[in-house]
């Protein structure tokens, strides 16, 4: 396939990989919680991608209308009546462990229920646009990951836009920064909180539409992406919007030309034991502060 | 409770369900309380070092594999009994416990739990992907067979459903003991000391690195031993089932919903929630799957919103507050006389 | 005989110098305070004697061994036991269990650790909370608790970090007398404080940090008197007022 082919192929799912872990180190920027339910979350939002199309036979991409607000909403809620309570509970502690634990429970509960109401069949969208793929010189590329990247990327930079001249994206910053502070300049800390987990959700929306085309949707297909987001996250630094995307990007590359010299299976604990080599080394990322961890 | 009332509740609980296999006979029942026991058993191993040390361990199964698959292949390519076996895989449990735990305690809590997530993940697809070390077949993706050898309990197989019964309730009782022990030693002072604030548990004296990783090599030991004994009960090892993280998270979950720390807490979540799944289970079909895996979910998300202590605090206090009722009323019967 | 010795301590975070030369030593048996304004470096001082900051430069010396870099366990064996500023109690356990935690430092049995806990409890006056949560206490008797978790470790030097802030005039006199009592059962103490008040009747030597640096030292009177000492804490008009005694 060649080395700059795997390269740019990389990149391309880098993007997606870079903008799940961006919802996921929004969260945890923000509120320091590990959302061990991210994953589960991805896949609810293939679930729902997957149903908009087969639904309204329209182009799987215009499913972003539906699923974005959806996703933003179903995490606005989770926030709001599941997370929020535990939180409160646990406000004083550095880490807020509960949070995680309750967040590893809905990831089991999610999956199962999944399994449950789904079963376990592959879906996928597939179009005329399946199998489309477009060639520069060595390099070949198919349309859906193609289209994948643009979109992640536009969403990706929409984002970045909102969080630093909105309102609402400037009160979050804040509190990720420093949560009393904020709080005593008038911005309703909770609040943020639940529009920051919509947020990072809503993201897990677009990264579904995308990939739906182009990836099976199945009840564990949050694993595997959960897992990544989290060393992608790690890897780019807890709370850091430019590690996040540098750290997808070097993942998504790591693991396409893994695959040009070992089984796709083996890239997996390539990039997995890699990681915890990494972690030793440099636990607070390549962006993060050693303060912060 | 004095030690003397602990040992007496202890002997009758143990009685009691030694006396199971004699009113349930039927194998498929006899297989729900074994498996009932079996999660108890890794829910209290899991415990250890999850709940005594505050280490949340979410990839635990790697070391009910390496239990299982240790003990297998020794059986199968050198004849080696399952019952040395088992302790064989449960050191190398223990070791490799001990040098994933080195580097990775120093990690904060998330941290911690996600080194964790990705070790179990990346060795259950080695798992799957190697189907041979050296000259021993290890069969990869398509999992490992314990060949069927009848009713032979010098290598860990028996007739009949029973006498698995008697090991696991044997192994649960040991890790309960074990537990207790640790509680009331030292380490376990020092391990609920560093849970609730590590710098002062290490100006005191405690070599708080050491005392965690005391207790990952024990937890890690036990859970290997479960894996032995799965692998001889159900004679057949897969990755996603000894290795994968269902079973990682089932371990998490039932300890929590008992009571994370406890000595009995596991036990309690294990029995509670497992004979919910049984009998889901079975009220609605094989056709339903992965329900008990929803009900441990949601109990685990109920638990931590309304008591993230876990079940056996509340449940020990009612208990003596009935006791104590129960006395009184004979004392009041007794002067009344 | 000096217990601990301190020479040339210099500690510095990224560009900071929080710890800039800092020499002392400590006579065994004596109670030594450290004093300074707020932000000094007091308990910088004490991080590093008891091993939880390491030093960019510099020795420290107990009891004629050097005992830089060691871990703060290690400390706690070697009879280096401290106090923490904010304190840090095991919440959700007792009192007799948390002071339990200290006395294992010298013996592996719990039967022997209780005990032992039970008699630093009756010392430090907790003996009747002794099956109370540690965070039902008071804050007074959370100081206390402080105190005799690191008294159980059975220490040959103690470091009290502010232990009477926040404490009434009545419950320092309290105080003081158990910090007399622990001085006589042959501990030596090095303490940091700010109530004045204690240092006078207490330490024998006084060492005065400000800005990281000791600026002074000598008896209580002596350093209350010093100059400089005056200018850190109030600043030059009472230091010129003050030079005119």
């Amino acid at each position: 396939m060649g080395l700059t082919n795997a390269v740019v192929n990389g990149i391309l799912m880098g993007s997606v990989y870079a903008l799940i872990a961006l919802g996921l180190t929004l969260i945890f920027g923000i509120m320091k919680v590990v959302n061990f339910a991210h994953g589960a979350l991805l896949m609810i939002a293939m679930y729902a991608a997957y149903f908009t199309w087969l639904l309204t036979k329209a182009n799987p991409y215009l499913a972003l209308v539906v699923v974005a607000p959806l996703m933003f909403a179903i995490g606005y809620l989770l926030q709001r009546y599941l997370i929020r309570p535990v939180f409160k509970a646990e406000a004083d502690t550095r880490e807020p462990i509960s949070a995680l634990l309750l967040t590893a429970g809905l990831m089991v509960t999610l999956e199962n229920a999944a399994l449950l109401v789904f079963g376990g069949d592959y879906l996928t969208a597939k179009t005329s646009m399946t199998g489309v793929t477009y060639h520069l010189g060595s390099v070949s590329v198919s349309a859906a990951r193609l289209y994948a990247f643009l979109i992640t990327f536009a969403a990706g930079g929409v984002f970045h836009l909102f969080l630093k001249h909105t309102e609402t994206g400037r009160a979050m910053r804040a509190v990720g920064q420093d949560r009393s502070a904020s709080s005593l300049m008038g911005i309703n800390v909770y609040k943020i909180y639940d529009i920051a987990f919509g947020a990072g959700v809503a993201l897990l929306g677009v990264a579904g539409v995308v990939l739906i085309p182009f990836y099976y949707a199945q009840p564990s297909v949050g694993q595997i992406f959960g897992t990544r987001a989290f060393i992608t996250v790690v890897l780019g630094g807890l709370g850091s919007v430019p590690g996040a995307l540098v750290g997808g990007l070097l993942i998504g590359v790591v693991e396409s030309v893994a695959a040009q010299f070992m089984e796709a299976t083996w890239t997996q604990v390539l990039i997995n034991y890699g990681f915890l080599v990494f972690l030793f080394i440099k636990p607070s990322g390549l962006f993060g502060s050693p303060y912060d961890s | 409770m004095s030690i003397k009332g602990q040992a007496i509740w202890g002997f009758g609980a143990v009685a009691a369900l030694a006396a199971v296999p004699l009113f349930l006979t039927q194998p498929y029942y006899l297989h729900t309380v074994i498996m009932i026991l079996f999660y108890a058993f890794l829910a209290s191993s899991w415990n250890i070092v999850g709940g005594f040390a505050g280490q949340l361990s979410l990839g635990h199964s790697a070391y009910a594999a390496i239990g299982g698959y240790t003990s297998t292949l020794l059986f199968i390519h050198t004849g080696l009994t399952p019952w040395v076996g088992m302790l064989v895989g449960g050191l190398i449990a223990a070791i490799i416990a001990v040098l994933v735990g080195m580097p990775t305690f120093r990690l904060r809590g998330a941290y911690y739990a996600l080194a964790t997530v990705a070790f179990a993940e990346g060795f259950r697809v080695i798992l799957e992907s190697t189907k041979h070390v050296g000259k021993w077949d290890t069969g990869g993706a398509e999992g490992l067979m314990v060949p069927l050898k009848g009713n032979m309990p010098s290598l860990m197989q028996f007739m009949g459903k029973a006498p698995y019964y008697y090991v696991i309730l044997g192994m649960l009782v040991l890790v309960v003991l074990v537990s207790w022990y640790i509680d009331r030693s030292k380490l376990g002072y020092y391990l609920t000391a560093l849970r609730e604030d590590e710098e002062a548990a290490q100006a005191l004296g405690s070599n708080t690195a050491i005392a965690k990783l005391q207790a990952a090599a024990i937890s890690a030991f036990f859970t290997a031993l479960g894996g032995t004994f799965y692998a001889q009960l159900v004679r057949f090892l897969e990755p996603p089932a000894i290795a994968g993280a269902d079973l990682s998270s089932q371990m998490v979950l039932l300890a929590i919903v008992g009571g994370r720390g406890t000595v009995l807490g596991p036990v309690l979540g294990g029995v509670l929630l497992t004979t919910l799944g049984e009998l889901t289970r079975a009220k609605l079909g094989g056709s339903l799957l992965g329900i008990h895996l929803i009900l441990y979910g949601i109990g685990v998300m109920v638990a931590i919103l309304y008591k993230p202590q876990g079940l056996i605090d509340p449940l020990m206090a009612g208990v003596r507050k009935l006791a104590r009722v129960v006395n009184r009323s004979r004392a009041a019967a007794e002067t009344g006389r | 005989m000096v217990i601990l010795e301190a020479k040339n301590l210099v500690k510095r975070f990224g560009g900071l110098i929080a710890t800039n030369d800092v020499s002392l030593s400590v006579e065994q048996g004596s109670i030594t305070g450290v004093i300074g304004p707020n932000g000094a470096g007091k308990t910088t001082l004490f991080a590093l004697i008891s091993g939880f900051h390491t030093l960019s430069s510099g020795e420290i010396w107990f009891e004629g061994k050097r005992i830089d870099g060691l871990k703060p366990y290690d400390l706690c064996k070697r009879g280096v036991a401290r106090t923490f500023q904010v304190v840090k109690p095991f919440a959700s356990k007792s009192v007799l269990y948390n002071v339990t935690v200290g006395a294992f430092a010298r013996t592996n049995r719990t039967a022997e650790a209780e005990r032992s806990a039970l008699e630093v409890l009756k010392l430090t006056g907790l003996y009747e909370k002794r099956d109370a949560l540690a965070k039902s206490l008071t804050i007074v008797d959370r100081k206390r608790l402080e105190v005799a978790k690191a008294l159980a470790t059975g220490p040959k030097l103690l470091l009290l970090d502010e232990v009477l802030a926040g404490l009434t005039p009545r419950e320092v006199g309290e105080a003081v007398e158990l910090v007399r009592t622990i001085r006589e059962q042959g501990v030596t103490i090095l303490m940091i404080e700010h109530v004045m008040q204690a240092v006078m009747a207490l330490c024998e030597n006084v060492h005065v940090i400000h800005h990281g640096v000791k600026i002074a030292e000598g008896t209580p009177m002596e350093v209350t008197r010093n100059e400089t000492v005056i200018k850190a804490y109030l600043g030059e008009k009472y230091a010129a007022a003050a030079g005119s005694q």
